[in-house]
């Protein structure tokens, strides 16, 4: 009890560390779900510090997406009988795009970054209109008047 | 069934991790111990063993230890089959080719 009060903390992040791979197990596809589990809860106990384990479960939840995303339900359905005949994961590859998950994923962020600038830019940047009023527009003088000149044209003179 | 497609996408995560396998080709190695070596982190890491495995380049199969008393979990170590030998060995070949050249 003194050892928990001492370091709830990383009580916490272990507890919070099996959930997440648990989870992350269970996204995977179902033939593979508890070879995961299993094998991810193994491999982080080899880390020394429970914030190092969760960085290695929030890890696993990001591979059991690309895992799924590789190998769709329906392929691992299709070979099902022949993964627990020969206790052996034979999955079939489909993964034939140019870029991988993470990249694509990237790529998507850059572009949506890319169009708000464009958005933005375009919207709140100032526009010139091509025609001004004849009031508005400029005369050339041929000569200044004087200052007498001004006067009198003020008075009306 | 049908000969397996051993056709994998060489990134070079995967030419690192292929890298950590061919200093030993008979060594078994977990998940955390490529890790270690080669600094992959998990989220690439296991989809990259997942995709070689069932490519044909490695197999795996839980450590033979007693968990209760070895007081560790048991871990899933993988190796490099025959064929993948081969072709990792064929893949660095011709990198080094294609460097060199």
């Amino acid at each position: 009890m003194s050892q928990r009060n001492e370091r709830p903390t990383q009580f916490e992040l272990n507890g919070l560390t099996q959930w997440l791979i648990h989870y992350a197990a269970g996204q995977a596809p179902e033939c593979l779900s508890s070879r995961l589990e299993e094998e991810w809860l193994a491999d982080s106990a080899s880390r020394s510090s429970a914030l190092s384990r969760l960085c290695f479960a929030v890890g696993c939840y990001w591979a059991a997406i690309v895992i799924v995303y590789e190998f769709p339900r329906a392929h691992v359905t299709a070979v099902s009988p022949v993964v627990a005949a020969r206790g052996f994961i034979l999955l079939a590859d489909s993964n034939s795009g140019y870029f991988s998950l993470r990249s694509a994923t990237l790529f998507l962020i850059i572009g949506i970054h890319a169009a708000l600038f464009c958005g933005l830019i375009t919207t709140l940047s100032h526009t010139r209109g091509m025609w001004a009023p004849a009031t508005l527009q400029g005369h050339m003088l041929n000569r200044i008047p004087t200052e007498t000149e001004i006067t009198d044209a003020l008075s009306g003179k | 069934m049908g000969k397996k497609d051993t056709n994998v996408r060489m990134s070079l995560q995967t030419l690192r991790v292929l890298e950590v396998f061919l200093e030993n080709p008979v060594e078994q190695l977990a998940g955390a111990e490529v890790h270690q070596r080669c600094g992959i982190a998990s989220g690439t890491l296991y989809p990259i063993l997942i995709r070689l495995e069932s490519a044909g380049w490695f197999v795996s199969q839980w450590e033979s230890i007693d968990p209760s008393s070895a007081g560790r979990p048991r871990r899933r170590l993988y190796r490099l089959t025959s064929t993948g030998l081969r072709l990792a060995s064929e893949v660095f070949a011709s990198f080094n080719r294609g460097v060199l050249a």
